[in-house]
């Protein structure tokens, strides 16, 4: 795959996230619907995924390095070794490489770095990590101790739960506070800061408060983001605002990076996020000490960077113009493509359809249900129902109320199965659409 | 002297204010700092856009939110006038997501929650790391739920009409080797005797032959008076129907029936959650209730000798594993496949209707009361089953976890009284 970034993608972000570009009844010129053609039908990666020899060869010896560094350091708080229990037992340590293929993979690298990354999950337990909850649901922290693989959910719960991680460790009350303290200063500038939830800024903070002086939940990640080395958003919560933050916001609730600012931060949304990316950020800071390459949103490239669309398993269907009608029907019985009934998985950026959930078992389009937009933001407002852009009757960031599909004349539908999608986005996008036939 | 107790280990943030009197605990607060306003983001959204809000309500129960949701909307469409009928394959497929939901959340609260707070409250630390066991078979389970849902946590996949997916016998074939899977951790790990012999015990006389990890929990609870610990006002509730529990309330033992219009909510002072009754009385909801209602025989047992003590109350949860994972087999042996998934249209537009739906979570009865005009929300209300268990009480008398923890001589005691309702504070405020 070759780095393919086409501005007109990026226009059509920037339309879909700040509402304002284009102006009421505006319609679209033909040289527009074409770029929106190409938009739905091309590769849209945003990730290189080859940049040649020297560049991987350079990057081995610095993980390399990295990784023999981090040996020289004993486990944190006496942990267990883990590479003993993996080289024991003979087939879980099959088990753990072939996980390891998966997740060198994942994160973009050569089948070369294989051996530094099985390293690199045991040294997981060299990086302090912090875990704290804001205004949550918790999912993320569910999602995580979900087992990503063999050995895995060992060396997260072993991980995680020895610093501070509010659902999962064993003390409570003082003691949890203590214990937070005492990981802080120990681990000052060293730890990653996973923030689980959004931040409540109305009523002064009030709406979210943790322990005997009720410190807000603002003023708690103020204090922990100070001494982190970086900050790892995870769940679209913490990112983007989520769920609390849907319309009408009753708690003035925002994401991490509107409030913490002088630090990096990451940024892994998605409701909940994908464990599999939250464990990839992690290797991805042991094996070079430094954060992945993020998009404009903060977002680590190699999940974020193409999106649910390019990798669907159902995409044959879509070009062919077969679709989901009704649930339940013979199209649902035959695996077509959902964007009739809602799916979004042209606009999201995720890498659900190839690694999916619960250790790969399956995913929401699996089960015959449309992606819902999750990792995108507002998409609460924006993305989160059953029915496409164009049947919506919401108001479009383009302030203009969509007609149905059909109106645009489904009739005309060609086997690239484009039409729909040119009426569609041409409609989100345009506003109003009088009879600008295809005819 | 009022002693302010945070609540780790929880979805969410809690605070029990104990006031102490001659050495006992002789009121308690409880308090939730923590609220997102998730009713009032569902105001003015179309119905349907609840299948995918209230699931983010808790990320440990979302699915009982999910299928409280999509029976509120089936409901709704049925006084309205449409007929809904949902096919035997829906129905089991919902019903078996959901058991796989419950014993992920019960297994999680024994191994996460209950054991290691037991073993420091007792000073008999074992050393095992517990949370390993938890996730494997939660973990496991859930992998079954997913090849139905998706996904778990969160998924949408059930709609009204039925569900969205269409499984093959491969799925379910799949799917009943991880059942099998996690009954043999359940048997080998928990109770140490084979299921079947375990559903046969239905007497006090035969729990000393559990072994395992629930078995160490009844010996060292037995021998540390935990039967006269822990009573509430043995008052029970329960408002879902499912294969081994009805409708009904238990006052004690005495069975009578319920109608969901008697619930009512109430705001509370210095908490943002609310309380709720039932003809304005409290009761309590969870596994516990469960079975008193459905009169399940060796909790019954376990209840005439020991009342609603704290011991009854954990053995009725843990034993609430055993039924769902022997429910969840039978469910899967009995999938009918060329059933249709769902049998409404999605297109099916019913502007005005009230519905109500009821679920049987893990942590007790969750109901989703809806009002919808002109095709939007006007209102929606979430009574969550904490709300139950931790409503403040009134003048006359203690809400159902205050009162168990009422007497208590430590604050860790209490907390862990406290524990033993399985407490989730997301859900409760919203």
């Amino acid at each position: 795959m070759n780095d393919y970034s086409f501005q007109f993608k990026f226009t059509f972000l920037r339309i879909l996230n700040s509402y304002s570009v284009f102006k009421k009844g505006e319609v679209m010129g033909i040289d527009k619907q074409d770029s929106v053609k190409s938009l739905f039908t091309a590769q849209s990666a945003k990730v290189d995924t080859n940049r040649g020899d020297a560049y991987y060869e350079a990057l081995y010896t610095q993980c390399r390095a990295r990784l023999d560094d981090l040996k020289k350091l004993a486990p944190l708080n006496n942990r267990m070794d883990f590479k003993e229990s993996i080289e024991d037992e003979g087939l879980e340590r099959r088990d753990f490489l072939k996980w390891a293929s998966a997740t060198t993979a994942m994160l973009m690298l050569p089948a070369s770095f294989t051996p530094l990354v099985a390293e690199a999950a045991v040294m997981m337990n060299r990086v302090p990590v912090i875990w704290i909850e804001l205004s949550d649901c918790a999912g993320n922290t569910e999602a995580l101790i979900r087992s990503d693989g063999p050995k895995i959910d060992e060396i997260i719960l072993d991980i995680i739960s020895l610093e501070f991680n509010e659902t999962l460790l064993a003390a409570s009350g003082h003691q949890a506070e203590k214990q937070l303290e005492d990981a802080v200063e120990h681990f000052k500038g060293k730890y990653l800061l996973f923030v689980e939830g959004a931040v409540p800024m109305g009523l002064n903070g009030q709406y979210g408060t943790i322990g005997a002086s009720a410190e807000t939940f603002h003023d708690h990640l103020q204090r922990l983001a100070k001494d982190a080395a970086a900050i790892v958003a995870v769940g679209s919560c913490a990112t983007f605002g989520g769920i609390p933050a849907a319309a009408p916001n009753p708690t003035d609730a925002v994401g991490v990076m509107d409030v913490v600012k002088g630090k990096p931060i990451i940024n892994i949304p998605a409701c909940p996020a994908n464990p599999s990316n939250m464990v990839g950020v992690i290797l991805h800071y042991v094996l070079t000490g430094g954060i992945p390459e993020l998009d404009s949103l903060l977002r680590p490239k190699f999940a974020f960077g193409y999106r649910i669309h390019d990798n669907c398993e159902r995409r044959a269907h879509f070009d062919a113009g077969e679709y989901v009608e009704e649930w339940g029907d013979e199209g649902a019985k035959n695996n077509f493509c959902l964007y009739k009934v809602g799916c979004k998985g042209p606009m999201t950026f995720n890498n659900c359809s190839i690694i999916r959930y619960n250790e790969g078992v399956n995913w929401p389009v699996g089960v015959g249900r449309g992606c819902i937009g999750c990792s995108e933001p507002d998409f609460w407002d924006k993305y989160a129902y059953e029915r496409p852009m164009a049947n919506a009757n919401i108001k479009a960031p383009t302030g203009g109320v969509e007609k149905t599909v059909d109106e645009f004349g489904l009739g005309l539908l060609t086997a690239a199965g484009v039409g729909i999608a040119i009426h569609a986005a041409a409609s989100a996008v345009a506003g109003k659409k009088d009879n600008e036939g295809e005819a | 002297m009022i002693v302010k107790q945070l609540i780790e280990k929880i979805e969410g943030e809690a605070e029990l204010d104990f006031t102490f009197n001659k050495g006992k605990v002789e009121d308690v607060k409880i308090n939730f700092g923590f609220y997102r306003g998730i009713e009032d983001i569902l105001v003015g959204k179309s119905p349907r856009d609840a299948l995918v809000i209230t699931p983010r309500v808790c990320g440990i129960c979302n699915h009982a939110h999910l299928l409280a949701a999509v029976r509120a909307l089936e409901n709704g469409y049925e006084n309205a006038g449409v007929n809904v009928e949902i096919s035997n394959k829906a129905n089991d497929i919902r019903e078996f997501t959901l058991a796989c939901e419950l014993i992920q959340n019960h297994m999680k609260w024994f191994y996460m929650t209950i054991l290691p707070q037991l073993e420091k409250l007792l000073g008999e630390v074992s050393g095992e790391n517990h949370a390993l066991k938890a996730s494997y078979l939660s973990s496991t389970i859930t992998k079954a739920l997913a090849i139905f849902a998706g996904q778990w946590p969160h998924s949408s996949y059930a709609v009204p009409g039925g569900v969205t997916c269409d499984p093959t016998y491969v799925d379910v074939m799949q799917a009943e080797n991880l059942v099998d899977e996690s009954i043999r951790f359940f048997e080998q790990m928990v109770t140490g005797l084979p299921l079947e012999k375990y559903l046969d015990m239905d007497g006090l006389s035969s729990l000393h032959e559990i072994g395992g990890d629930f078995g160490r929990v009844l010996q060292l609870m037995g021998m540390n008076e935990m039967t006269e610990i822990g009573h509430s006002h043995d008052r029970f509730i329960v408002f879902g129907t499912c294969m081994f529990s009805k409708p009904g309330k238990s006052l004690a033992t005495t069975v009578s029936n319920v109608d969901v219009r008697y619930v009512e909510e109430a705001e509370q002072n210095s908490t943002m959650a609310k309380a709720v009754s039932y003809k304005e009385r409290l009761y309590e909801v969870g596994p516990l209730a469960r079975a008193m209602v459905a009169k399940e025989p060796i909790v019954k047992s376990l209840h005439k000798r020991y009342k609603d003590s704290l011991l009854t109350r954990v053995f009725a949860r843990v034993h609430e594993v055993a039924l769902l994972l022997n429910y969840s087999k039978k469910l899967l042996k009995n999938l009918t496949l060329d059933e249709p998934s769902c049998t409404l249209s999605g297109h099916l537009k019913v502007l005005d209707f009230e519905g109500v739906g009821v679920v049987e979570a893990a942590r007790g009865s969750l109901i989703h009361k809806t009002t919808v005009k002109e095709g939007l929300i006007e209102n929606y209300e979430i009574i969550v089953p904490t709300q139950w268990n931790l409503s403040n009480g009134n003048d006359e008398e203690q809400g159902i976890a205050a009162e168990a923890m009422v007497g208590s001589t430590t604050t860790e005691e209490a907390s862990f009284i406290f524990r033993a309702f399985d407490v989730c504070s997301v859900c409760t405020t919203q």
